[in-house]
């Protein structure tokens, strides 16, 4: 019996890719984490699938392993999610705060989308640091494996130029003034202040700065983001995953890929997914006033984790806090190229173990602190007080619009 | 002896600036005083002694007009002795208090030389009926303040300059620098709080705090020149300058007809003078205790109004309150905002309104401001209601999510089982 033509058609085509040696396919989907292990180039591409699948993964790897995967799953779902939005969303100071508005409350789903983005942003940084403090106290950063254990300080850092890129583009007046704040805190460094001028491109945060931050988050990040990650993933591949003291590196004996290991990662991501959803279903990001350079807020939310972490370094040791806990952040970058002794035993290593600890430590201290912190910024207070300089006492740092809603009436001539 | 004839020569060449410069903030100032200087003939005696008051009659006004000191304190310019100076017959040095009002109405009192400058000439004829100017001129009481206690004598200003004794927000200051003198207000039994009072006062709140020029200071409700308190008649009249609706609504009330007849002294009777003392929604009952007595029917009345004024103040908080909530969660307002403004407007008018005592006209306004709110309220109950539906969406995502984990370990277990056999 004779196929219908486009079956036929299909057919051949399918068999055609058969035929194929290429195993570019499959380089695509090991590169989007759906294959692990060596690939075959020489055999057809069905074989070369199969051969792919039976790998084994050293007996070695566990659930503490998952995080790099979750994060680069965050990745995905903000890429995903970051397309969506830029549907609708429009970079300019009279349109980006409507434009938010009509995505949640018009575009249907647009709400979901809005507040994955806005929790995978979140999750990714608790998911790459707890990725990074896995490598760090495992010390699988020593060689062969440091230039892996760089680019990955160098994706943390796209992750975090990210956030804060895509932090001011609800144009409200909690994340104007969140991003004036760390702005004003860059420009008093030295040298590094003229970075600041750079991405401010204004002498106040304004439609400038917008479409400067607009451009890296959608169009200059991504690309490197990309290209990163695929040299992390390579050089993963390449050197394998670092076995514990005194252990050969395990490949093709352990667990097989496929389906004990894929199964594995899929119940991860679907739970990850999950926890996004419930997040973003439960805790919506709430929306201040439209942004307004000219009225400062009478309290500031935070939606972003790096946001609390950043604030409470400012606004509790001030800048040169600020500087030194980044500069604690680089001294790890750096430690690999200085610890190259085999030694992977924690305790045989006192100064990254107190390293790591006051970096991962201090972190989440100053996260649990910036969650305190819901005033409006005291230094740009004290400028405005400058500002006016009067016999009067300072007007009164100008209340959020809504307050002025609720005050207006009492004010009445009642 | 070289030196010493090179520091007369110093000397000679920093005579004229020490002249015209006494602190130069910077080149700009220093241009400045230089541009002014030659606008007074250095020859001109005066101010060879007199350095002070040429720099203060430089920065004002009249040194721009071509007044020079000798016009208002006669004398000979170009003599350069003090005593050759001074003995001439037209020399009045300091004016007392009286001469100085004939001295500046001999030009401000002319409509010929004020008509260029565009100035009112009444000044004269406003200050002889004011308290002052009856002190002043009548009773030659050198108490009272002369045209330039207020204007200064040399640095005269005109009232839009912010150095200015008369600025809107130096006007104040002006008044209590007499006003506020225990020792002084004493032998007229005046107090002295009027200023402390008007500063906590909401019109000082605007014009110190907010920097709202629209606010009165004193000359706004006292008059200048004319400076007297008003009269109990004219206290609506006064306040009703401004407060143009609520004059209309008083007068249409029984209290109004009160203070037509002398028996109420007007807005005062519950707001109080200088301080503007704010009744609260919930204080009007009380303020009508405090002239009609407890338990009477004027204070059932007030009562009713207190209701009103309070639950439209409710209403219009919970209508604030449904928007804040929609803007915090994303949704577009402008049409509630409309519709909260309309609210507003008639939560204005009950304020108004009020002064009438007229119950039905609060009840109308009031019940306008409930329906509005109410919509509003609606709106945000809605678009709550929508985002509790969001939350549906996790039946279905961790319905599946157990169900892949619980495949997922299922399967993890027979292959195991399989590898293992």
């Amino acid at each position: 019996m004779e196929r219908p033509r486009p079956l036929q058609w299909l057919a051949q085509f399918w068999a055609d890719l058969k035929r194929s040696t290429d195993a570019g396919i499959l380089g695509v989907a090991r590169f989007l984490g759906l294959l692990y292990g060596p690939i075959d180039r020489s055999l057809p591409i069905d074989q070369a699938l199969r051969k792919a699948l039976r790998h084994r993964l050293p007996s070695y790897v566990g659930w503490r392993h998952a995080f790099g995967g979750i994060t680069y799953l965050l990745f995905m779902a903000l890429v995903v999610t970051g397309v969506l939005l830029a549907f609708y969303y429009r970079p300019s100071p009279q349109e980006a705060y409507p434009s938010i508005q009509f995505i949640v409350s018009e575009v249907p789903m647009g709400w979901l989308v809005r507040d994955l983005h806005v929790w995978s942003a979140n999750l990714i940084v608790i998911a790459l640091l707890a990725h990074m403090a896995r490598v760090f106290f495992a010390a699988a950063y020593k060689p062969p494996r440091e230039t892996n254990w760089l680019i990955g300080l160098l994706l943390l850092f796209v992750v975090l130029v990210f956030g804060g890129t895509g932090y001011l583009l609800p144009w409200d007046q909690w994340s104007y003034w969140t991003v004036t704040e760390v702005l004003d805190t860059i420009d008093g460094v030295p040298v590094i202040g003229a970075l600041a001028d750079l991405l401010r491109g204004d002498v106040i945060v304004s439609g400038a700065t917008l479409g400067r931050f607009f451009a890296l988050h959608v169009i200059i990040l991504p690309w490197i983001a990309f290209a990163l990650i695929l040299f992390h993933f390579n050089l993963t591949r390449k050197h394998g995953i670092a076995p514990p003291q005194g252990r050969e590196r395990g490949e093709g004996v352990g667990v097989p890929f496929f389906p004990i290991h894929l199964l594995r990662s899929f119940t991860v991501g679907t739970l990850v997914l999950a926890v996004t959803i419930t997040a973003a279903a439960l805790f919506p990001r709430p929306i201040g006033d439209p942004a307004d350079a000219f009225q400062l807020p009478d309290r500031l939310v935070s939606s972003w984790v790096v946001v609390d972490v950043s604030l409470a370094l400012i606004r509790y040791l001030g800048t040169w806090g600020f500087v030194l806990f980044t500069a604690l952040g680089i001294a790890l970058a750096l430690l690999p190229l200085f610890d190259r002794r085999p030694e992977y035993r924690l305790r045989r290593r006192p100064l990254a173990l107190i390293l790591g600890l006051l970096f991962f430590g201090g972190y989440l201290v100053a996260w649990a602190a910036g969650r305190q912190l819901t005033s409006a910024p005291p230094n740009l207070e004290t400028r405005q007080e400058t500002v006016n300089p009067s016999s009067e006492p300072a007007p009164q740092p100008q209340e959020e619009r809504s307050e002025e809603r609720t005050s207006e009436f009492q004010e009445g001539e009642l | 002896m070289k030196l010493g004839a090179f520091r007369l020569i110093l000397t000679a060449l920093a005579l004229p600036a020490s002249v015209s410069t006494a602190a130069p903030a910077s080149d700009g100032a220093a241009a400045l005083d230089q541009q002014q200087a030659q606008r007074i003939d250095p020859q001109y005696s005066c101010i060879v002694c007199h350095t002070d008051m040429r720099r203060a009659f430089l920065e004002g006004v009249h040194s721009e007009r071509g007044i020079r000191c000798h016009d208002c304190h006669g004398g000979d310019p170009r003599a350069f002795e003090v005593a050759a100076a001074h003995a001439d017959p037209s020399f009045v040095g300091t004016p007392d208090k009286i001469q100085i009002v004939e001295l500046c109405s001999s030009c401000h009192s002319d409509p010929n030389q004020m008509r260029q400058y565009g100035l009112t000439v009444g000044q004269l004829a406003e200050f002889q009926t004011s308290r002052h100017g009856q002190l002043l001129l009548r009773d030659r009481n050198f108490d009272a303040p002369t045209c330039t206690d207020c204007h200064n004598a040399h640095m005269i200003l005109p009232p839009n300059d912010a150095r200015s004794n008369v600025y809107p927000t130096n006007i104040v200051i002006t008044c209590a620098r007499c006003h506020e003198n225990a020792a002084l207000m004493g032998k007229y039994g005046l107090q002295i709080d009027q200023v402390k009072n008007y500063r906590e006062s909401a019109h000082g709140v605007a014009l110190f705090q907010s920097s709202n020029f629209a606010a009165p200071t004193c000359i706004d409700c006292h008059g200048s020149h004319a400076a007297l308190p008003p009269a109990v008649l004219q206290i609506a009249n006064v306040c009703g300058h401004c407060h143009v609706l609520v004059r209309r609504a008083f007068y249409a009330g029984p209290h109004g007809k009160a203070a037509l007849d002398g028996r109420l002294p007007g807005c005062t009777a519950c707001h109080s003078n200088h301080g503007t003392e704010r009744v609260l929604p919930e204080g009007i009952a009380d303020t009508c205790v405090n002239c009609h007595g407890a338990d009477t029917p004027a204070v059932a009345h007030g009562e009713e109004v207190e209701r009103l004024a309070i639950h439209a103040t409710e209403e219009l908080g919970s209508a604030a309150a449904a928007i804040d909530e929609l803007v915090v969660a994303g949704h577009r307002t402008s049409d509630v905002q409309f519709r909260y403004q309309t609210a507003r407007t008639s939560y204005l008018q009950i304020g108004q309104a009020q002064h009438s005592l007229d119950l039905t006209a609060l009840e109308d306004l009031s019940r306008e401001v409930a329906s509005i709110s109410r919509d509003i309220r609606g709106v945000a109950e809605v678009a709550a209601e929508h985002r509790w539906e969001h939350k549906l969406i996790l039946l279905p995502v961790w319905f599946l999510t157990l169900s892949v984990t619980v495949l997922a370990w299922f399967r993890i277990r027979s292959s195991r089982r399989e590898g293992s056999s």
